[in-house]
């Protein structure tokens, strides 16, 4: 017994501990770092890449490479994940629904993008680095990242002034399917640019037959897994074989990808394509499990980079890059979106403001990074990584600001709103009806009967000669006299008013004018100025009717937006 | 709640003043004596009361007023009346005759309701030739409220 208890012991040995020690800190350590940059609206991936730096080989040196080159098992399941996920935002009924206008400037800003920054970038490395091979792969494959714009960044711009509008859907959609854009230029440029580094060998023909071959591949081994997996999850509901099913589908694809010598994270992503296309309501559910168990492991594999990252490569080239990448896609986007929304003939406000909302860039260039950092030598691999995590953190300080401007300058801000927001914005004194009068507190009451039929408020202030404020005329305290019509010529106003139960000024917050009506059980709420003076009432019909009113303002404010 | 039902002998008094001001002091001290208010809040009931006949009078015509007042400070509800049958001039009735009863209406802040009906009673009471008639010729409080009473 004890003799294997020992045994046990001494087969967990301190490698073993180290590396489970390892993912622990990358897990904490990277949460840690994607909340501290989440903060400054920089996407949570770049802490963790950030946190990777830190604890790796350029700093701390707490990760050996060694135990790094282990995980690599773990990194491609991570990509293939990646990549099936962005698959899954592939909707072909979401490209029907944008229609022509968004899918000419979705073409345009992201082709945009990538003609700029590949030739740009091409030019300048060609000037530094006089090397065409390398220049023209490292063109392509960052013109390609450039596609991408992100998700974070923007939406939370967008959520936070609450806009809505043609602006704000078309930014939505661009930002929604560049991605994939994206993923396709690289996919393909990728594979020419092995071609011209020789990686593979062999002639030209020969290099585009294998291209042909890996793209059909990719498509048959996806596609095919695709369907499968869409007929198991027809049959199997429950969430935990629906959860191992997709993830058993994954590492298959990616399996049997590597044994195909095919593109494993190509096929991973059509496999995504195909099942949210055929098993829609499915495959909804399969990504939100997916989803759930993803963020560890992506926290983990974005750490694992950031160790693997060396930042000693660092130089005045990459630093020119860098500078040359982001005025390319800068310029690309713009100039692209300008151009797509005027062919398109775009609503002026998307043609105007568009090219000045997609700066933001994230996840997928720098997954798409990463995939280049391991299947191109470290010289293009490296430094196409350091300068995509660069950009990547100037542009969402950037991005955000930006994005501001052209929703304020096009009018969309403030329109995406509920009624309880709307009500939150007003003050008591904007629903004061102006018309509506005080009442003198020797007023008649005949002249008060005349005042309630050619006025529609329920409640009337009654006032002195200064206009301080006496009581309350309400409809029901007229009621009463009714019955009584000898009393008709000689009652007042001062003897029929009620006295008023408690008072607010114009300034107060609509919402706590509310809340003192309730708390009061009454329905209106006279409005007095600080020196006593009364202003009017508000009543809770009128507060009703002048919320009604503004958010139809705002409903017909959006449509005329176009 | 009825002029009847309200009315007491001590709130019936044979006015000697002939003059307004005069003939509303001595109903609010009967009606403070009865206690409408507290004794230290006379002065407010007072204010309250001329301040109401500034507004309009409330001489409502043939000889009758009936100044009235609500507020928070009243404690019970309480009606005082006035008899003078020389009548009371100046008093700025809507039909300028002298004033010869005066019917003092005090009420509780939230008795809208019974005010008006209140109100609205004594009017249609009072209005009566007969009774109104009677109430001038009565000697003292008691004949006067026996005769409101009966009626």
């Amino acid at each position: 017994m004890v003799e294997w208890f020992n045994s046990i012991v001494n087969s967990i040995s301190v490698s073993h501990l180290n590396v489970l020690i390892i993912l622990g800190l990358a897990l904490f350590g990277g949460t840690i770092g994607g909340k501290l940059f989440q903060k400054i609206k920089v996407p949570q991936v770049v802490g963790y890449i950030a946190i990777g730096i830190i604890i790796g080989q350029n700093l701390l040196h707490l990760v050996p490479l060694s135990v790094v080159k282990k995980f690599e098992p773990f990194n491609y399941f991570a990509l293939g994940l990646i990549s099936f996920m962005i698959g899954g935002e592939l909707k072909l009924s979401a490209l029907k629904k944008y229609g022509k206008q968004f899918i000419s400037i979705l073409f345009f800003e992201a082709l945009g993008a990538f003609f700029f920054v590949s030739i740009l970038v091409f030019i300048i490395g060609m000037f530094l680095l006089h090397n065409l091979v390398v220049s023209l792969v490292m063109a392509l494959l960052l013109g390609s990242m450039s596609a991408a714009t992100a998700a974070a960044g923007t939406t939370d711009v967008l959520w936070e002034y609450k806009t809505r509008g043609p602006l704000t859907s078309m930014l939505l959609g661009v930002v929604a399917l560049d991605d994939i854009l994206a993923l396709f230029l690289f996919a393909v440029f990728s594979s020419i640019s092995t071609m011209f580094l020789g990686v593979r060998g062999g002639n030209v023909l020969n290099e585009l037959g294998g291209l042909g071959y890996e793209l059909g591949a990719a498509v048959i081994v996806g596609g095919g897994s695709g369907y499968v997996l869409a007929r198991l999850l027809r049959t199997f509901l429950d969430e935990n074989k629906t959860l191992t099913f997709s993830i058993g589908a994954i590492l298959l694809v990616l399996g049997l990808s590597v044994a195909l010598k095919i593109d494993m994270l190509l096929s991973s992503m059509i496999m995504g394509i195909l099942i949210t296309n055929i098993a829609p309501i499915r495959s909804k559910e399969v990504f939100k499990l997916l989803d759930r168990v993803a963020t560890p492991i992506y926290v983990l594999f974005f750490v694992l980079v950031g160790t693997s990252l060396n930042l000693g490569g660092i130089n005045v080239v990459i630093g020119v890059l860098i500078v040359v990448y982001l005025i390319g896609r800068t310029a690309g986007k713009m100039i692209g979106a300008r151009l797509g929304g005027l062919l398109s003939k775009a609503v002026p406000t998307v043609s105007k403001y568009l090219p000045l909302c997609l700066f933001s860039q994230s996840g997928v260039a720098i997954g798409l990074a990463i995939l280049a950092q391991q299947r191109f030598p470290e010289n293009i691999g490296g430094t196409v990584i350091v300068i995509i995590t660069a950009t990547t953190f100037l542009v969402q300080l950037i991005g955000p600001p930006f994005i501001k401007q052209a929703v304020v300058k096009a009018g969309e801000t403030g329109l995406n709103i509920t009624q309880d927001d709307l009500i939150k914005t007003i003050k008591t004194g904007e629903v004061l009806s102006k018309k509506s009068p005080l009442i003198a507190e020797n007023t008649s009451l005949k002249k008060i009967l005349a005042i309630f039929s050619r006025n529609d408020e329920l409640y009337y202030p009654v006032v002195d000669k200064k206009k301080h404020l006496q009581g309350i005329i309400s409809i029901d305290s007229i009621k009463e006299t009714l019955m009584a019509q000898e009393l008709s010529d000689f009652l007042l106003a001062h003897d029929i008013m009620e006295p008023p139960v408690t008072t607010c000024t114009a300034t107060t917050p609509l919402t706590e004018a509310e809340d003192i009506m309730d708390h009061y059980h009454v329905d209106y709420l006279p409005v007095i100025k600080e020196d006593n003076v009364t202003e009017g009432v508000v009543e809770r019909r009128g507060i009703q009717r002048y919320v009604a009113t503004r958010l139809l303002d705002v409903e017909n404010k959006t449509r005329s937006l176009g | 709640m009825n002029f009847k039902d309200m009315i007491n002998e001590q709130g019936i008094c044979i006015l000697e003043e002939s003059d307004k001001k005069q003939a509303l002091l001595k109903l609010i001290e009967c009606a403070v004596n009865q206690g409408a208010v507290h004794q230290e809040k006379t002065r407010e009931l007072t204010e309250r009361i001329f301040h109401r006949e500034g507004l309009m009078s409330t001489g409502i015509g043939i000889g009758i007023a009936i100044p009235h007042v609500r507020y928070e400070g009243v404690k019970k509800p309480l009606i005082v009346m006035g008899i003078q049958p020389r009548g009371v001039p100046g008093y700025a009735a809507i039909d300028d005759q002298p004033v010869q009863l005066v019917v003092m209406i005090i009420m509780g802040k939230n008795q809208h309701r019974e005010y008006i009906d209140l109100l609205s009673h004594v009017v249609r009471f009072l209005k009566s030739d007969e009774i109104k008639n009677k109430l001038l010729q009565a000697q003292n409080a008691k004949d006067a409220y026996n005769l409101i009473k009966g009626a």
